[in-house]
């Protein structure tokens, strides 16, 4: 399978005010965006806070490049979700929802940008550590967010290796040459990741 | 010496729309002492299940698996962290997006303190002349450099066995050159199916499956020979197939 696009922006070296920011503290902004993308009601206010969002972002070091590949990357979502709700409930709310979900893009996007996958993992652990108490494992907890950050690269890169092959046969019009490959490509996917793990003892009960 | 213990063992698997199962290995026994350990056969013909049977990636339906005593099935956590497991496609294999994120990942378990999980990390990179591709994405890697990787990060938690399953089949001639090298430099036991017959003349002992049996047990240069006749066999008998009338 080829390099995949990423959604969210691989960590990027660096010795940025945002690389030097505590972890909860980005942590509390990705949450805060994600309240946030609840609470806003004007479209206007949703631009302004993607603004500030991008602005940190840039902040970063990270380059425009990235930021751009990471809102490319769910640009086609957005149009549909945009689309639809413009049919539905008019243009202001279309722009709403689709910037309030941009906003949790971006601010995903600082966070990961910013701090070393195993750092955030470690950090997803202690945060997980209260849950303890009932049973849960907070490891497992780390595991599935590095699951879900590699798996999410990989779908993407499916699709593009599929519609690919599509359009070399002439089917890239056909829905289910599409879908379906890249439906299976995935469960595959997830026995091999679920194989990987467990061949190297990693999330099993007591880790 | 680690000591692996097949003990009359079979594998089958059920398959849809059908009442029998598949038989995928029967009658193995057998005891695995040597350093170096070669498993040479036709596709499908049941290596890569022998191998899962080592990590407990696969349980046996009749019989037992152990590996210095322990069963693979009902001790499966103690079982895995002695023996390591090296798949054929490393992108299968590794998780993260970086070889120092994936190398840092197997140690997660075994190292609890970040600075010297890190440490730890740089340090196993670093043996394998890998630490200059450790914040590139494993995307950006080649082929050779992505299985040293695989490899790298299963060895990062110092297991005792070292299984690896037709870990050359997707490198080209430089490459599996450079992995024959540092498998021979390995301390570990070694347990490796191969299609890769120069590779398997390097091991002190050889099985030959066919069908799910293992149909040759002993020296590297016999097994060899055994399988090529094999296949010589198969070929004939296939050819003889196509051109009856």
């Amino acid at each position: 399978m080829r390099g995949h696009g990423f959604l969210i922006a691989n960590y990027v070296r660096g010795n940025s005010v945002i690389h030097r920011t505590p972890l909860w503290l980005k942590f509390l902004l990705v949450a805060g965006c994600g309240t946030a993308s609840f609470l806003i009601v004007d479209w206007l206010v949703s631009a302004a806070v993607l603004a500030v969002m991008c602005g940190l972002f840039l902040l970063t070091g990270a380059g425009a490049g990235r930021l751009w590949r990471a809102v490319w990357m769910v640009a086609p979502i957005l149009i549909v979700i945009g689309l639809f709700q413009w049919w539905q409930l008019g243009g202001p709310t279309a722009a709403r929802i689709v910037l309030n979900v941009l906003v949790c893009v971006v601010a995903a996007s600082v966070l990961t940008a910013t701090t070393p996958v195993q750092d955030l993992l470690d950090g997803v652990v202690s945060l997980a550590r209260p849950f303890k108490r009932f049973g849960a494992d907070p490891e497992r907890f780390a595991l599935t967010i590095a699951v879900m950050l590699r798996s999410i690269p990989f779908i993407a890169g499916a699709f593009s290796d599929v519609r690919d092959s599509a359009r070399a046969r002439g089917l890239e019009r056909n829905p289910r040459a599409l879908v379906l490959p890249v439906f299976i490509t995935t469960v595959a996917y997830a026995r091999q990741t679920g194989d990987a793990l467990a061949a190297r003892g990693l999330g099993e009960a007591g880790d | 010496m680690n000591t692996i213990i097949f003990s009359g063992v079979a594998v089958r698997v059920a398959v849809d729309g059908s009442h029998t199962a598949k038989t995928l290995l029967q009658d193995v026994s057998f005891e695995l002492t040597e350093r170096r350990i070669g498993v040479i056969g036709a596709n499908g013909s049941g290596k890569s299940t022998l191998l899962r049977l080592l990590n407990g990636l696969a349980e046996p339906s009749e019989g037992t698996v152990t590996v210095n005593g322990s069963s693979t099935v009902s001790e499966v956590r103690h079982v895995r962290s002695q023996v390591g497991f090296v798949f054929t496609d490393p992108l299968s294999q590794l998780v993260m997006p970086t070889g120092r994120e994936d190398v840092e990942l197997s140690l997660r378990r075994s190292v609890r303190n970040s600075r010297e999980r890190a440490a730890r990390a740089e340090a196993v990179l670093d043996r394998f002349g890998l630490l200059r591709l450790a914040d590139q994405s494993i995307y950006e890697l080649s082929g050779g450099e992505r299985q040293l990787l695989a490899l790298c990060a299963v060895l990062a938690v110092d297991p005792k066995v070292l299984v690896l399953d037709e870990p050359s089949t997707l490198l080209d001639l430089r490459n599996r050159e450079l992995l024959r090298r540092t498998l021979a430099g390995l301390e570990q036991q070694i347990i490796m199916s191969t299609h890769d017959l120069e590779l398997a003349l390097d091991m002190d002992r050889v099985l030959v499956v066919d069908d799910g049996r293992i149909v040759f047990d002993g020296g590297a240069a016999e097994a060899v020979d055994r399988y090529r006749e094999l296949c010589a066999a198969e070929l004939e008998a296939d050819s003889e197939g196509v051109h009856r009338p």
